[in-house]
């Protein structure tokens, strides 16, 4: 993702400048469909979200004024805001390391040469293909109590049945889980992507020059995997951050709003209750942490590049 | 000697369970909701779980698709998937052609700024387009879905598109144009060809987003008219004998079956093309 000059040459040696002119009308027009639908679809309604977020804007209330900055107090006094707040941060943190732990790991496995390894990455793809939603509604049945897949494991080892979704903690490790089975794979195919990168002559290299095993994933793998893996952590942290349907599915932000996340809250806010306004200033925080992990990875990714 | 070779099995073993591991970590959640669907009444419903149940039956699927619009709904996502990673498709490659090889005033400030607004989620612009589809009679219809459908998949097909074509040499198309083919000659029988492999890879991603889509149906889909399958799940949890416990997980666990055997068959059978596309997306 770092190189954005357009490099190539250009098609054509204009021979005039009317022919050079209508290279660029081709050009505009050939960009236009994409260029105008998102403008449509994202950048105005997203200027319309931050004006709606300086309002008291409820279609029910039959309301729509102006009142400055209300909304955004409310905000951090709102116990429920800050809940959600809280653990989607603390949910991403958590369930990014362990996804780029893990995904590194699995994208080791899926590297190697044996028997059945188109077959092993076909599996390791099936969660990804799941929709949240599928996956976050069979989840409330994995972890019932009785007759869940999870305690019956859990049974047959020790005897017990904990409450998963009953109680805050258990509940948030429930979310954490099942965001984890589903995600590690994508994570770790584009690892694999990096590994099949590295040229095998280094590799060789390595073990001519008499370092073993470790040594060569110490001084080969990792630094040549490093500055994928950060920009990974960065690209997933805000998919983390955007987590919706596993929320809405599995807990629906319980017990209480324990696994509330931010955008369970906007949903909440704006489509059940029809808060519109208060709805709008909960997306512009979700915004902003998106913005935040967004650029600070971006000025980090950038030094640890250019340290390598 | 011994030794050596002592480790080599060990290593052998540990490599075996860690795939054996992983594999049913993947596949026993897989297998009970298959189960749930499939065992007959309440014979799953044991303590301990009966894992290989003799009776299975299809009584849950008939359920579900004589109570609810099954069919109806599958048709719809159908159309959702299909035709909006077609038309990313199309319009992702236009303007990727454009921005690679048109040497044009603010190319770079057309692929920065579609990257860019990949930063404004869902979540942040839901309201005002809500308000938006209703006064232009959108809401609850396909063509405001597929709207919105293609939206989300613009920025990565397009950012993937661009570094496809940044891969093929200037010199293809240089000589095709000393043969005197025209601009769109070259885009059909030059570029597109060349590109077919990482259309296949990109309609497939696309599709199986569309196909999985839950947030956009959930505000803007209210009848049978545009419902899709994602939204059938909470449906089928009370639907005919709805006091009886085994019966609400039997029909939402054949539902998930349904929602998700076509995206299971896609990824086995062209695994190698969707693991090709995620990498090519990040890493180029």
């Amino acid at each position: 993702m770092s190189g954005v000059t357009t490099t190539s040459r250009p098609i054509a040696r204009y021979r005039s400048t009317s022919l050079r002119t209508k290279q660029i009308l081709l050009a505009y027009l050939l960009v236009a469909p994409v260029v105008l639908w998102r403008m449509f679809t994202t950048v105005y309604p997203f200027i319309a979200t931050l004006l709606l977020s300086f309002q008291d804007n409820s279609p029910v209330r039959r309301k729509a004024e102006y009142i400055g900055l209300t909304n955004y107090q409310n905000l951090f006094q709102d116990p429920r805001v800050r809940e959600s707040l809280t653990f989607t941060l603390s949910f991403t943190a958590i369930s990014v390391v362990i996804q780029v732990l893990m995904g590194l790991g699995i994208a080791e496995l899926l590297n190697r040469r044996f028997r059945g390894r188109n077959i092993l990455r076909a599996i390791n793809l099936l969660p990804w293909a799941i929709s949240g939603i599928v996956i976050g509604t069979a989840g409330t049945w994995i972890f019932n109590t009785d007759y869940g897949l999870v305690n019956d494991i859990i049974w047959r080892i020790s005897g017990q049945r904990p409450l998963w979704l009953v109680d805050p903690n258990s509940a948030k490790l429930a979310v954490v889980m099942i965001d984890v089975w589903k995600n590690t794979a994508f994570v770790a195919v584009i690892f694999l992507g990096g590994l099949q990168g590295i040229s095998a002559e280094l590799y060789e290299a390595g073990k001519i020059d008499g370092a073993n095993g470790l040594q060569r994933y110490r001084y080969i793998t990792v630094p040549l995997m490093l500055p994928l893996v950060l920009s990974m952590t960065i690209f997933i942290s805000i998919f983390r951050v955007l987590t919706f349907e596993i929320i809405y599915a599995l807990t629906a932000g319980g017990p209480g709003s324990a696994t509330s996340v931010l955008s369970y809250a906007v949903y909440l806010e704006g489509f059940r209750v029809l808060n519109f306004g208060y709805a709008s200033s909960i997306a512009m925080l979700l915004f902003v942490i998106v913005l935040i992990i967004g650029i600070v990875g971006f000025v980090f990714l950038r030094r640890a590049v250019s340290r390598l | 000697m011994t030794g050596f070779q002592i480790g080599k099995q060990g290593r052998r073993i540990l490599f075996g369970g860690l795939v054996l591991l992983f594999v049913l970590i993947i596949i026993l959640p897989i297998y009970y909701i298959f189960l749930t669907a499939f065992v007959s009444g309440p014979r799953l419903f044991t303590q301990p779980l009966t894992y290989f149940p003799t009776n299975l039956s299809f009584e849950r699927f008939t359920t579900v698709l004589d109570s609810l619009p099954i069919w109806r709904y599958m048709f719809n996502t159908i159309f959702l998937a299909v035709s909006s990673a077609l038309i990313a498709l199309l319009i992702c490659l236009l303007a990727a052609y454009a921005i690679v090889r048109l040497d044009f005033p603010g190319a770079n400030l057309v692929l920065v700024g579609l990257l860019a607004s990949s930063m404004l989620p869902p979540f942040t612009t839901v309201i005002p387009l809500f308000q938006m589809y209703q006064s232009l009679k959108l809401m609850n219809t396909l063509q405001g879905l597929l709207i919105l459908y293609v939206s989300g998949m613009l920025p990565v097909t397009t950012w993937v598109f661009v570094s496809f074509i940044r891969q093929i040499p200037n010199e293809i198309e240089d000589a095709a144009r000393v043969d005197g083919a025209e601009f769109w000659q070259l885009l059909r029988h030059i570029t597109i060809p060349l590109l077919r492999p990482g259309m296949v890879t990109m309609f497939l991603i696309n599709f199986i987003a569309g196909w999985n889509e839950f947030f956009i149906p959930l505000i803007f889909a209210r009848g049978i008219e545009s419902k899709v399958i994602t939204m059938a799940l909470s449906e089928a949890q009370s639907v005919g004998s709805s006091t009886q416990f085994y019966q609400n997980w039997g029909n939402m666990s054949a539902v998930a079956i349904l929602a998700t055997v076509p995206v299971f068959l896609l990824t086995l059978f062209f695994q190698r093309q969707i693991t090709d596309g995620i990498s090519s997306g990040a890493i180029k």
